[in-house]
Formats: structure tokens, sequence, C-alpha cells
């Protein structure tokens, strides 16, 4: 569903992603671990239209979307939730609900279906997302996120500030998620968490694949052991 | 006394509204546009020559307002481009320095072609008496097509889905795109908008007494004052400053004179800045 | 270097770019070049000595240049926006001209006493943005705030101050200020101080401190450069400087309205020639203002332009051209230099 291919960007003159392939089959939940700097952000980003790539493609259910600007990208059919979440922090959780289904009216079905998933949104609706703890703005983004209807999800360390009971809680909506056949790609530095809900991932270090393969695999890598589950 | 007062709210609510037009450009594409006050006068000039060539009043106005819509439009499309590459203070600094030079072009074409034109619109009809005060059609007139304006805007705002994609954007850029709304297109929809409020605000005045060709500088300022004192970006705090800015006005015009009027509203807004810079609502401190 | 690089944190550096990037000079260049400056500025009168309006074409030349020089060390030196310059001019040429006409203050005493009015509303306004931490934005607000005031409180007093129609300024009309060419030497006399004023305020611990402020504030505060008071000496001199320019302009001149110091009429030129010449550099002031008074005057005939011809200058100089003349010379002559003998 999504080739990445030799992807190499950054923000400046040198790259901070260098020749990054990676894909991600219909159905998969794949997960790319990594320590802070390693370029986990950058390289979603770039492949979001947040960032452009300098070198490398992006392709989604077969044709190319590299330089495809955010927006465009949010409209077919894949929705990224961002490390930052980018609320909008005046508005309720049911307007940036709505926001997540632009430019379409918000779909009742769907509504309801995310509502499911975080019921604590449906009991907030009317509360203004600035206000929300960090656990509520984290659901509300990915709910948001939802509201398009999208066939991938991208989600950049959806478990940044949440207390690790919430952080399990958001794995497990993710489970959820996968259940009803969304595709997920989910970029994380709980590494735990992240191999427990994927099918496949990646290593991303020093912005290069160090490593690729099944998540029951890289769970028992030794180097992966060592230096993300702090296992000698 | 409530002559005055009933005054300074038909007054007001003009304020506001053309505040409205100034501050939604800043809240949404961080540009201050300085060349407000000269396309609502060049939709006045607009207006006023249709009117002589045979249209009549309200396709004329029409005409105006869609004049100014498109000259803001233009002006999105073409000077502040390289505007928009830069973020934050340097944005505001360029587009004011920028726009203020486009003040001056409009200005200039307009003296230069039509140093003597001038808007008025004249609606006949004998005074209505509002809470005991014989107000003159024009003003009932004027006030509730800013009322009518100001009630639109809310709604479309608050209820429509293009409305609250703006409110995305103006709130966080990276989300609004992250749903799929484009910020351009957004941009170009609130230059007109903000055109079309200046132009629409001239007519109003128009109907009260006539717009010179050089009330330019004037309404940019007068615009500014509101946006000030309301909150830089914010829509509610324009009209509401509108409203207290225009009765200040009227009350102080009546009982002290013109010049130490406008010395208050300049001193209301520098006064904002100094006491509490993010204004009535403003969107930061 | 164009208005999209942005190198530094404050906007107005980012914007106009310069600042520790240009090359030092030693101070025996910039008073040589300030030398040279004087001569061929004093003989200019050799063309125009013998037309009065031409002369006073080339006297306004040079107020503005004094102008430019003094906004250059507010804004230039410290990017404080004060947008007050024409306003400051008219407070110390109507307090000069009612104290000395209506209160029977001696001139000399009279400009100096208004020049001190100019000091100590430039340096409350710098007070003011410190204290509040006001941003380049908001400093630019107010100080226009006040501008328009001022032409406001003027227009209104008129019994003091001739309201629209103007004011005769009777002080110095008997002495050599009103003759038809030496104003035009005071003038320059005043402007190579001002020259040399920046040039010795630079090379002192002031201008230190000024270069680190406007590089990074926050990097200045941090190793104790107390930037609230030199940004406050930058208000108050500058400020100082363009009052007593107004205040001699007014007694040379002999008549002074609002019109004479509203924004249009002297903080947009002001700015067009301080921003053509080069911000922060010594000379850009002065070509600057040699150079749009010069067009001015060959334009003159085509006055309905007028507007349209400055804000299109304006827009260009700032998207195509913000560094200047004296820097792109500069960066020309480095240039060939380079590709100079191997």
């Amino acid at each position: 569903m999504l080739e990445v291919s030799e992807l190499s960007t950054g923000y400046g003159a040198k790259d901070v992603v260098r020749g990054v392939s990676i894909d991600v089959r219909e159905g998969e939940a794949v997960a790319i671990i990594g320590s802070n700097g390693a370029g986990k952000t950058t390289l979603l980003r770039a492949i979001c239209g947040l960032l452009p790539v300098s070198s490398g493609v992006v392709g989604y259910e077969g044709r190319a979307i590299t330089n495809l600007r955010a927006n465009e990208v949010a409209r077919i059919g894949i929705a990224f939730v961002p490390a930052e979440r980018h609320l909008f922090p005046e508005m309720s959780v049911a307007e940036n609900l709505a926001l997540g289904a632009y430019p379409k009216r918000p779909d009742a079905k769907q509504q309801s279906l995310v509502l499911e998933l975080f019921p604590r949104l449906g009991e907030r609706s009317r509360q203004a997302a600035g206000t929300m703890s960090g656990g509520e703005q984290q659901m509300l983004a990915v709910g948001r996120a939802l509201m398009s209807r999208p066939r991938l999800i991208i989600l950049d360390e959806p478990t940044t500030g949440l207390a690790p009971r919430l952080a399990t809680q958001a794995y497990e909506s993710l489970a959820a998620l996968r259940v009803q056949g969304v595709t997920i790609l989910v970029a994380e530095q709980q590494v735990p968490l992240a191999l427990r809900l994927a099918d496949r991932g990646y290593v991303l270090e020093n912005g290069e694949i160090q490593l690729e393969g099944p998540a029951a695999e890289l769970r028992d890598n030794p180097t992966v052991r060592r230096a993300y589950l702090g296992i000698a | 006394m409530t002559a005055v007062l009933l005054d300074g709210i038909v007054l007001g609510l003009q304020f506001g509204l053309l505040g409205v037009g100034l501050t939604v450009v800043y809240g949404l594409a961080g540009v201050l546009n300085l060349a407000y006050g000269p396309i609502a006068v060049a939709a006045a000039v607009a207006v006023s020559l249709s009117m002589q060539s045979g249209l009549s009043a309200g396709p004329a106005v029409l005409l105006g307002i869609l004049t100014a819509a498109v000259i803001s439009l233009l002006l999105n499309f073409t000077i502040l481009q390289p505007v928009y590459r830069q973020e934050g203070e340097t944005r505001v600094l360029l587009s004011l320095l920028l726009t203020i030079g486009v003040a001056f072009i409009i200005d200039g074409i307009l003296v230069w072609r039509y140093p003597i034109e001038g808007l008025s619109l004249n609606i006949g009809g004998d005074p209505v008496s509002i809470l005991g005060v014989p107000m003159r059609t024009g003003s009932l007139l004027a006030s509730a097509i800013v009322i009518l304006t100001g009630g639109a805007l809310i709604a479309f705002f608050r209820a429509t889905t293009t409305g609250k994609a703006v409110r995305s954007v103006i709130q966080d850029e990276v989300g609004a795109r992250l749903c799929g709304v484009n910020p351009a297109r957004v941009r170009a929809l609130i230059f007109a908008l903000s055109g079309a409020l200046a132009g629409l605000v001239v007519v109003t005045e128009a109907m009260a007494s006539p717009v010179t060709i050089s009330a330019g500088f004037r309404l940019t300022i007068l615009a500014l004052l509101v946006t000030v004192v309301g909150g830089l970006g914010s829509i509610r705090g324009a009209f509401l400053a509108g409203l207290i800015l225009g009765i200040v006005n009227s009350v102080s015009s009546f009982y002290i004179g013109a010049y130490i009027t406008t010395i208050i509203l300049l001193g209301a807004a520098a006064l904002t800045i100094l006491v509490r810079p993010s204004g009535l609502f403003g969107k930061h401190a | 270097m164009t208005a999209e690089d942005v190198t530094t944190a404050s906007g107005t550096s980012a914007l106009l770019g310069g600042g520790t990037a240009d090359r030092r000079v030693s101070s025996r260049s910039a008073f040589a070049a300030i030398a040279i400056t004087g001569i061929v500025l004093a003989l200019v009168p050799i063309w125009t000595g013998d037309s009065r309006t031409l002369m006073g074409v080339a006297v306004g030349g040079l107020l503005f240049a004094c102008y430019a020089i003094a906004f250059n060390v507010i804004f230039g030196s410290t990017g404080q926006l004060f947008l007050c310059v024409g306003a400051l001019a008219g407070l110390g040429a109507y307090s000069s001209t009612i104290m000395s006409d209506r209160l029977g203050v001696p001139f000399p005493l009279a400009m100096l006493l208004a020049t001190g009015f100019a000091v100590i509303v430039g340096g409350a306004f710098s007070w003011i943005a410190a204290r509040r931490s006001l941003d380049t934005i908001f400093t630019g607000i107010v100080t226009l705030t006040f501008s328009l005031a001022f032409a406001n409180l003027v227009l209104g007093q008129g019994g003091f101050t001739g309201g629209e129609t103007g004011l005769v300024v009777e002080a110095g009309s008997d002495t050599f200020l009103r003759t038809q060419i030496p104003p035009y030497y005071l003038f320059l006399a005043l402007v190579l101080v001002y020259l040399v004023g920046y040039v010795v305020i630079h090379r002192s611990h002031i201008g230190w401190a000024f270069r680190a402020l406007r590089d990074d504030e926050v990097a200045a505060e941090l190793t104790g450069v107390d930037v609230a008071r030199y940004r406050i000496y930058a208000g108050a001199i500058g400020s100082g400087m363009i009052g007593f320019a107004g205040a001699l302009w007014a007694h040379v001149e002999g008549f002074i309205s609002p019109d004479t110091f509203s924004f249009g009429r002297v903080d947009v030129p002001v700015l067009v020639m301080l921003v053509f010449g080069g911000i922060g550099t010594l000379l850009g002031p002065v070509i600057g203002a040699g150079v749009f008074t010069y067009i001015g005057e060959v334009l003159a005939s085509y006055s309905q332009l007028r507007l349209i011809a400055e804000g299109t200058l304006l827009i260009v100089l700032f998207l195509v051209f913000p560094q200047g003349l004296v820097r792109a010379v500069r960066s020309g002559v480095d240039r060939l230099r380079r590709r100079g003998p191997p």
C-alpha cells in the first residue's frame, strides 16, 4: 500500500534521513523504532507532505505522492497524527472531530465509531480542546484522524506525555483499529508496546534503516533487546 | 445624550465591521494590510463612477464591493507571496512596509485620476424615531446592513464547513493541513472577504456623510485602532472594540471636539498595547 | 542577500540583513569617508547657489540626512521601530518656535530645550517598550499613534500652533539663518557632526552593546548587557538628533506646519532613504537622502505621480534590495578583489 524507496530528506543542507526504504502492506501494522533524534519524525513528516523530500520516492497504492503537500496527502486516504498533535485549541472536541472529516460533513456512523473507541471524547464533546489533559488530547488527535475514514493511519510517537496506563490504552485502541481493517504505521520510542502491536518493524538509527523484519524476530534480536528493551 | 449614544452605536457598528476586515487577515495570514483604507476608497470610487454612468444604486454597490474584494485578492496573490515565505515577526514587519507602499500606489492612482471624486449616498425618507430620537433613514439602513452582515459572518464562521476551516487555519495551520484544508485557498477567501467588508463599510459610511478620495489613511488607522483594542486576530474583539470606540467617538466629539477625540482614540489603542497587548479578546499576550 | 534570507532571531535583522555580518571598518577609514563626504557635499552650492529654491531643496536634503542618520541609530542599531520621526522633529520645531516667539526665550536656548523634550519623549518610548517588552510591531504602532496624536494636537491647538495653516517662525529671522547659502553649511556641519557622533558611539562600549543586542538579544542579556538601558540610550540620543534638526529647520526655514512633519512626508521617505542607502551602515543615510532628494527634484514636475512613485519604490526596495546600496557596493568590490591577481 505504502512504498517508500530510497528516501532522503532533512531540514537544510544536510539530509537527516538518508536512503530509507520501507513498505507497508494493506491491513498490516508496521512499527518504526529508534532512539531520540534517529529521524523517525523527519521520515514521517516527509511521507505525509509536511517536509520536502530531497530524493527518493513515496508511493501510495501505485501512484507517486512524493512531494504532495500535506493537505493533498490528507485527502487521498492517509491520516497523520503528529507527535505535537496540532489540535485546534479553542474549538470544541466536536468541532475538532468535524474538521477531521473535511471537506465532507462529519459522517454520523464514523463519529459514533470514534466515540465508541474513545468514550471520553463523547463526555467532553463541548469542551475546548486546549483545556483537556494530555491523554484526552491524544485520543482526540487519533479520533480526528479517523473521521476522514482513512485507509492508512500514520502516528508519530502516540505515547508522548502519556502515563504508562494511558499509553497501553492507546495501543489497545490501535489494536481495535487494526481489527477494523485500518492499516497502521507507527513510529515509537516505547518499543515493547510498538512491537506487540506490529506485524513488522524497522529500526531507524542515524537516519538509516539498520534492521528490519517481523516483529517477533526484532523482539528476539539481541541488539534490539540491548538497545531498546534494556535487556543485556 | 441618548441621541449622541445612538449615533455612537451606529458609528460603532461600522467601526467594528471595518476592524473585522483587518483583524481577520492578521489572524489568518499573519499579515498587517495597511492598504486596507485605500482599497475601501477604491470601492467607493467604483460605486460613484458606476452610478454616474447610469447604474442604479444596488448593482453599483455590489460592483464597488466586488472591486475591493478583487484588489484585495490581487494583493494576496502578488505582493504578499514573498511575504508568506517569512514567518512570525518578520512576516508582519515586511507586510506592514510593503502594504504601506501599496497604499501609496492606490492612493496615488486615485488622486491622480479622480482627484475630486467622492461617494455620497442619499437615502430619502423621513426620520424615524428610536427611543425618542429622530434617526435618519440613512443611519438606520447603514446599521441594519452592518448588523445583518455581522450576523452572517458569525453564522458563517460558526456553522459552515468553510467557516470552520477558516478558524482551523487561524488556530493551527499544520493541524488544518492534516485535515485536508488548503491554507492558501482559505487565505485567498479571507482576503476577498476583507476587501468586501471594507467596501461595504465605506458604502454604509457614505449614507451618512460623503467619503472623499483622501479618506484612505484615516480608514486604515481607524481599522488598526479597532483591531489593536479588540485584539489582533479576534473577530469578537473587533466588534466589541468598534462599538466602544464608536461610542467614545460620538460622546467625545459632541462634548469636547474633533481633534481631541482623535487623540483619545489613538490613546486608547496605545494604552491597550501598554496595559494589555492581547487586547480585549486577543490570541496572544 | 534578499528579503528571503532569515539569518537571525530578531525580525528586523532578519528582514534587513547586515548587522554583525558587516565587515568592520577601521576608525581611520570611517573618518576619512566622512571627510570626503563633507568635501563633496560642500561643493554642491557651486551648482545650486544661485537659486534660492534649489538651495532650499539642498538644505532639505541635508535635513533628511540628519533624520536618516538618527533613525539609523534608533532602528538600525537597536531595532526599535520609531514611526514618529516626523513628530519628534515637529516637537523640536514647534516647541522651539513657541518658546522663542511666544515666551521670549532666546532661540538658541529654546532649541536646546526643544531638543531636550525630544530626548525625553524618545527615551520614554524606549523605556516603556523595554518595561512592557514590546516587540517591533507594537513599538511601531505605539509610536505611530504618537505621531498621529501629535499632528492632531498641533491641529487642534490652533491658537498656540497656528493649526492647519502653519506657523511663521520669527526667531532667527534677523540672523544668518535666513540667508541663502550659510544655512546649507550649517546643516552640512550638523550632518558631519552626526556622522562623527555615529562613529564614536559605535566604537564605544555602547556600540558594542548595540551589536550584541541586535545579534541575539537573549544572549546579550545573559552576558550581562543591560539591553533596556542601551535601547534607551539609542532612543534618547536618536530622538534628540531628530528634535534638534527639526528645531534648526524651523528657524532656518521661517515657516512650519503640521504637514511638514507628517508621517507620509517624513517617516516614509526617511525609511526609503535609509533602506536604500543601507541600514546600519555609516554613509547609507546620507547617500539615500542625497539620491532621493535629487530624484525628487528631477521629478518635481510630475508631482501627481509622487505618491505612486514612492509606493512603488518602497515595495521594490523591500522585496529586492533590502540590504541597501552601501552593502551592494561593498560586496561588489569584494567580489572584484577576489578575482584579482592569483
